[in-house]
């Protein structure tokens, strides 16, 4: 019989007692059991609840199943599928999306006639559904919890019903006791609970009521079925202003009200809980007097006032209830239900006064951590390193971004028009370390690469010489080199970077460049034999040699040097570039395996750059005529990279538009082919396993991922200019005396143009693009700028550095508006000033006849899979830290055939 | 989200058919203010304010005229009015100028869910035009009604009886208040008042009610409002840039809703769960700039978003950065709090650092990868930091970070910005 059908309430209400509120008889079925949040906490709920839940839906993913610790969990596309099946169960728990929720709870309640309770988690939904929920549970007679609530638990029962009270542990809040508590906040459900633990309280069942504008079970209901409840000897209620269900209530027991939110009269709308806005009549000072005057005080409980009575007391600060609680239970003849887990007093788990003077109630000790959080920390502070968590990371990216609106990307938060300003070498590290180099990491990591490139080795020179000379493309080339260096070729220096790892990792040492006394690391006869050998290494010994001749500063080489034995170059090369990671891996910004793999990295940088010099300009012992102590002791890697790419070695001047080239190409986001190429890779290999991705076959990936559309495109802006200026007698693209009329050469381009465009018209064919003007984002405007090329622009102003070709297609675009071919000035795009840029160094080559078209071209798409290989670099490392397994593939239903 | 006055509420009267005065708007011409006045003999001259402002009649800020000039007169009177009622003060956008409505009786209706009943009530009484709160209890009808089968005529009309309402008013009102439900219940309100309704004769002999003042409020979170179509910027004055940055990530999946309490305040406090939110902003009093729940298990993207927006606006004049939340049930904390101490690493590499002590209250699953995250943060940033778990009171966190604030405001705000080689 129900409570309507006895007359105590004029509404219906199925509950008696909170012993029947989570019942070890209750059956669950979940509405979207494989939501985000669901698919957490429904495993938790079910485990801790001796296997509760029968089934749960999600429609469209029939046969699918939730794991548990206790079993899988079916799933199935609806409520009447599950029923089919055979389940029965008479508690629905609601986990849909705001709008869903009302249909969910009408199907749980026309298609289980067995439904008796139904709780709502979900937050936002609309007043407007909630009082048609309302309206049918009552009339078909169902109790209901919620919305936005995060349902009931019974710690005597150990069932918890619906949402997450108690979090991933629900054992360490609800200890069996004998306090009831109802809370407007689940949060603070949960929070009670362990702060009456503190006092040595224990609960029976605790209900987070939700505090939107209807509460479905509220204060009415809960005191009476409180009251029949013989194992509950007191309640806690938390409650919040607005609504006036708690007017005119009336205990048998003891009950501490803890009312909240006097400040939010203050308020003209709701934060957090929709319910909690209150009118002149039920602010949180009327819910204090209606509670004063239901438990017989005349003032609020405090430390220093403490007013309580036999029949409660109320108090307005949560960690004053168990104090409250312990007084009015006295006066009751009631004690404790065990001793007091822990206590409430402030106890730092981690703090630092950074070396400063603080005041004296600031200053306050560290105290441990309770358990199993010491142990937990213990274990994590031995972590080296950020773990990130794993998600799909299809089209998404932790490295780069491109801003749809500027079409400036970023790469580690740094806008490519910084990384411009950078060199190759410091573009690298910045995707790898997410910090750029500073002039000692520089030296570390060019001394590095012309060390590779010098100890390059035969076979991968002639198998790249091999492969271009088939024909191919500049980037098959790389490939090639790419191949040869992998796994195998970086076992040793993986080895030598664990050491190094293990051996420092805990030992205070914050920077790779720092004065550092390792007279205590004692390395054992494993962890030396991957860093020494017996024989001296003459790569290693170059290396060593040449950070001494840079003066570059690094403890890990310090510490081979002091070792016995002879380092060996894989220790070398580790050290260098554990040297340039260590601080970010100190700062957790990067992952062990990226320390790990950075060696491979470098490797990998020196063999395409290696492979792009023709196999007969390298030599055992020097590069393009140049020689390797030379290079290995001085040269920068971008000078390296220029060198193989132009076969001289640069002067400053030729060398900054260079460098700014290949920083302003390092990336243009996840979306890029070269990218997904590099990803897509991964992917493949699984990251999950991270140290079985091959990083030199995603380097591949990337490289297979170009060709004459992407990368080798540059070409067309580089051909449009040899058209217009092929026939001057331009010398120096770079000189401002050049004696060319760029306006009158502008203008005639513009009009034979217009009138090729209006010829095609004519006879319906479409205009063929300029390369390098116009762009589908910055248009429209009378005049138009590409705010990168104005950036770099500028740059090359302040430098005092002039390029013809920019300067020429500045005038085109004004020539094509003043002739009346465009309708607006449109804007010089950054492709135009990357064919500029790149045509101005390759200029006077082609000019004397020693590059061809073709060669150009090869140079061109070269010069692009240097900077691209920074940026892709940077996806490869990410992607293995945070993806998932196959994560980059299409599902089938969203492939189409087309016929 | 609140409407009040005709200037919109004849708009939304009319799409239900219920009949209203004529009502001009602010850009409304002498011409057609005169003809106004012809009609109805007398035109009422109100400012026009955004959002929720009542008791206009009552602060004087309601002007009559029978003439153009004196309409001019009051127009000049009233279009930038100001209007304080409890905290708040509005300032006018504009009049209207509404045609005057003889009668003898004025009604009071209203339409909202009562906490009471826990269904939509009907709050009625033929004593209108005046404070409801003002009429004895006897004279006003409260009555609960299905929502499934909506406002009907029978519940007017037993109200009406119940009352003694006059006989003449009754039919005309049970024939036109049901419309109300429609616009109620199908536009995603909270609450609608016309206050008064007048009962003009009509040329039947009969008498029709017409609605002399209108408000409403609607729910957030119920996208029909969305087929009114009303201008955006029409609820904006409600939010600061802030507040409607934040807004731009409400979705379901993660809390995102804050308030700005003090714009001159010196503790930043994200805090999650609404107990958290209502306990803390107490606590802090006017050293909170903002009030906020975060709550709700946000996921990392959103989480950074709402961090970067609240360092954007606020760390700079903070002396506290004060992470503050219960025993989160299903808020991943590792999540959350890698989230904001990457928005805060951001914030320094962009901005170069700034003083500011931080104080973190939490407990919740991931706990320790969270806090450790955050202390990782601290400590290569080089903040001041006290980190507390589950295990400390709420409350004496919060005083914890109110020391810190005085501290920082007696001078360790410019050893801290020496300690971190930058000007206080």
């Amino acid at each position: 019989m129900s409570n309507q059908d006895n007359g105590k309430f004029k509404y219906f209400v199925g509950i008696n007692s909170l012993a029947e509120l989570a019942t070890c008889k209750d059956r669950v079925c979940v509405l979207n059991i494989l939501g985000n949040e669901s698919r957490s906490v429904s495993p938790v709920s079910h485990s801790y609840s001796g296997g509760n839940i029968v089934f749960g839906t999600s429609p469209g993913r029939k046969g699918e199943v939730l794991e548990t610790p206790s079993g899988p969990i079916p799933v199935y596309n609806n409520v009447r599928e599950g029923l089919d099946a055979g389940h029965k169960f008479n508690v629905g728990v609601v986990h849909l999306p705001p709008a869903a929720v009302r249909d969910g709870v009408y199907e749980l309640i026309r298609v289980n006639r067995d439904i008796e309770k139904i709780i709502i988690l979900t937050e936002k939904v609309s007043v407007h559904d909630a009082r048609e929920i309302r309206a049918l549970a009552q009339q078909r007679s169902v109790d209901m919890f919620g919305p936005n609530c995060l349902g009931v638990a019974d710690a005597w029962n150990h069932v918890r019903l619906g949402g997450a009270l108690g979090g991933d542990r629900p054992e360490e809040s609800l200890r069996k006791g004998s306090v009831a508590i109802y809370s407007n906040s689940g949060n603070f459900t949960t929070t009670i609970a362990s702060y009456l633990a503190a006092g040595g309280w224990g609960t029976t069942t605790s209900i987070s009521s939700g505090k939107d504008v209807y509460i479905c079970f509220a204060p009415p209901e809960f005191a009476h079925a409180f009251d029949n409840d013989a194992r509950s000897k007191a309640a806690v209620m938390y409650i919040e202003p607005g609504g006036y269900y708690e007017q005119n209530l009336a205990f048998k027991k003891p009950v501490i009200a803890c009312v909240v939110g006097r400040w939010k009269a203050k308020l003209t709308r709701a934060v957090g809980h929709a319910g909690a806005m209150g009118g002149s009549g039920d602010s949180a000072e009327a819910k204090e007097k209606w509670f004063l005057e239901a438990l017989k005080v005349d003032g609020i409980y405090t430390p220093e006032t403490p007013i309580v009575s036999q029949a409660g007391a109320v108090v307005t600060n949560i960690s004053h209830i168990p104090a409250a609680l312990t007084a009015v239970m006295k006066l009751n003849g009631v004690e404790p239900d065990f001793p007091p887990v822990g206590d409430l007093t402030l106890k730092p788990w981690f703090g630092s006064n950074q070396g400063m003077p603080v005041s004296p109630e600031l200053d306050i000790p560290l105290v441990e951590p309770l358990q199993p959080y010491h142990d937990q920390i213990a274990e994590l502070s031995k972590q080296i390193g950020a773990v990130f968590p794993r998600e799909s990371m299809k089209d998404r990216s932790g490295s780069s971004i491109m801003d749809a609106k500027t079409q400036v990307t970023r790469v580690s938060g740094v806008s490519i028009l910084d990384t411009a300003r950078y060199p190759l070498e410091s573009n690298y590290c910045l995707a790898l370390v997410r910090e750029h180099n500073d002039a000692n990491d520089n030296a570390l990591f060019n001394t590095a690469i012309a060390s590779c490139i010098v100890y390059n080795g035969g076979p991968a020179r002639h198998a790249a010489q091999a492969v271009r000379d088939a024909g191919n493309a500049p980037n098959t080339v790389l490939a090639t080199a790419c191949a040869l260096v992998g796994p195998a070729h970086v076992a040793g220096t993986a080895k030598a970077v664990d050491v190094l790892l293990d051996l420092f990792g805990h030992s205070g040492l914050q920077s790779g460049e720092q004065d550092f006394d390792f007279s205590h690391i004692k390395a054992d006869a494993d962890q030396l034999a991957a860093l020494t050998g017996r024989e001296p290494d003459p790569k290693a010994q170059a290396i060593l040699a040449g950070l001494k001749a840079r003066g570059a500063k690094s403890v890990f080489a310090d510490y081979l040097r002091s070792l016995p034995g002879e380092p060996t170059a894989d220790a070398a090369l580790a050290a260098i570039t554990t040297t340039i990671a260590w601080s970010a891996l100190m700062k957790k910004k990067i992952s062990r395996n990226t320390v790990r793999n950075f060696p491979w990295y470098a490797k990998l940088f020196a063999a395409i750059v290696a492979a792009s010099a023709d196999g007969g300009k390298q030599e055992d012992g020097s590069f393009c005529g140049m020689a390797g102590k030379d290079l290995i002791d001085k040269w920068s890697s971008t000078e390296i990279a220029y060198l193989a790419l132009l076969g001289e070695k640069p002067s400053p001047e030729k060398l900054f538009p260079f460098q700014v080239l290949l920083g302003l190409i390092i990336s243009n986001g996840p979306g890029t082919i070269s990218a997904q190429g590099a990803k897509g890779a991964v992917s493949a290999d699984g990251p999950e396993t991270p140290e079985r991705v091959q990083i030199n076959k995603a380097m591949i990936g990337f490289l297979t991922h170009t060709g004459f559309a992407h990368g080798g495109n540059g070409f067309e802006g580089i051909q449009f200019l040899i058209r217009q200026f092929g026939g001057t007698n331009l010398k120096d693209a770079g000189a401002t005396g050049h004696g060319l009329d760029l306006v009158a050469m502008a203008t005639k381009f513009a009009t034979a143009f217009g009138a090729e465009k209006k010829a095609r018209k004519g006879v319906g064919e479409g205009t063929q693009n300029i390369p390098g003007i116009n762009h589908p984002v910055f248009k429209n405007q009378l005049v138009n700028k590409d705010p990168r090329e104005v950036y770099l622009s500028q740059l090359f102003k302040e430098r005092g550095e002039a390029n013809v070709f920019h300067d020429f297609y500045s005038a085109v675009v004004q020539a094509l508006y003043d002739t009346g071919v465009t309708a607006n000035v449109f804007c010089v795009n950054i492709d135009a000033v990357i064919a500029a840029l790149l045509l101005k160094l390759l200029w006077p080559r082609y000019r004397s006849g020693a590059f061809s078209e073709s060669a150009l071209e090869n140079a061109a798409f070269t010069a692009f899979l240097f900077g691209r290989m920074v940026g892709c670099a940077g996806e490869i490392d990410d992607h293995i830290n945070r993806g998932r397994n196959m994560d980059t593939r299409t599902a089938a239903s969203q492939c189409t055939f087309v016929s | 989200m609140n409407i009040t006055g005709m200037l919109y509420g004849a708009k939304l009267l009319k799409l239900v058919e219920f009949p209203t005065p004529k009502v001009l708007g602010p850009e409304a011409c002498e011409h057609s203010i005169k003809e106004l006045i012809a009609k109805c003999g007398e035109v009422f001259v109100k400012p026009v304010f955004r959002g929720g402002v009542g008791k206009k009649g009552k602060a004087g800020l309601v002007g009559r005229a029978k003439d153009l000039k004196t309409a001019l007169k009051e127009k000049e009177r009233l279009y930038f009015a100001e209007h304080r009622h409890g905290n708040t003060v509005a300032k006018a956008e504009g009049v209207t100028f509404e045609g005057a409505v003889p009668a003898d009786h004025e009604v009071y209706v209203s339409i909202a869910d009562s906490t009471r009943f826990r269904a939509p009530t009907l709050t009625i009484t033929h004593r209108g035009g005046m404070d409801i709160e003002e009429l004895p209890k006897d004279q006003i009808a409260e009555i609960p009604f299905d929502p499934f089968t909506g406002l009907k005529s029978f519940i007017i009309t037993n109200a009406l009886g119940d009352l003694k309402a006059p006989k003449e008013i009754i039919s005309p009102l049970a024939q036109n208040l049901p419309k109300l439900w429609d616009l109620f219940h199908h536009y995603g309100m909270t609450a609608l008042e016309l206050n008064p309704i007048r009962m003009t004769p009509t040329d039947r002999g009969g008498l029709m009610p017409v609605a002399c003042d209108f408000k409403c409020g609607f729910d957030r979170d119920d996208p029909r409002m969305k087929r009114l179509n009303l201008p955006n910027d029409l609820f904006a004055l409600d939010y600061s840039d802030f507040e409607q940055e934040i807004n731009q990530l409400r979705t379901y999946q993660g809390q995102s809703d804050v308030s700005v309490i003090n714009p001159n305040g010196t503790i930043l406090a994200p805090t999650f769960g609404g107990g958290a939110n209502s306990l803390v902003t107490e606590f802090l009093g006017d050293d909170a700039i903002i009030s906020s729940d975060f709550g709700g298990n946000p996921p990392y993207e959103k989480m950074r978003q709402v961090m970067r927006i609240c360092l954007k606006h606020w760390l700079k004049q903070s002396n506290v950065l004060f992470i503050i939340g219960g025993k989160a049930n299903n808020t991943d904390i590792f999540v959350t709090f890698r989230a904001m101490a990457d928005a805060l690493r951001e914030y320094f590499s962009q901005h170069g650092p700034t003083p500011v002590y931080v104080v973190i209250g939490r407990g919740g699953p991931n706990l320790s990868r969270g806090l450790l995250t955050f202390k990782d943060a601290c400590e290569s940033l080089g903040l001041p930091y006290r980190i507390f778990g589950f295990d400390s009171a709420m409350t004496d966190v919060v005083y914890y970070a109110q020391a810190a604030d005085r501290w920082m405001k007696s001078g360790g705000r410019e050893t801290l910005a020496r300690k971190l080689g930058i000007a206080g």
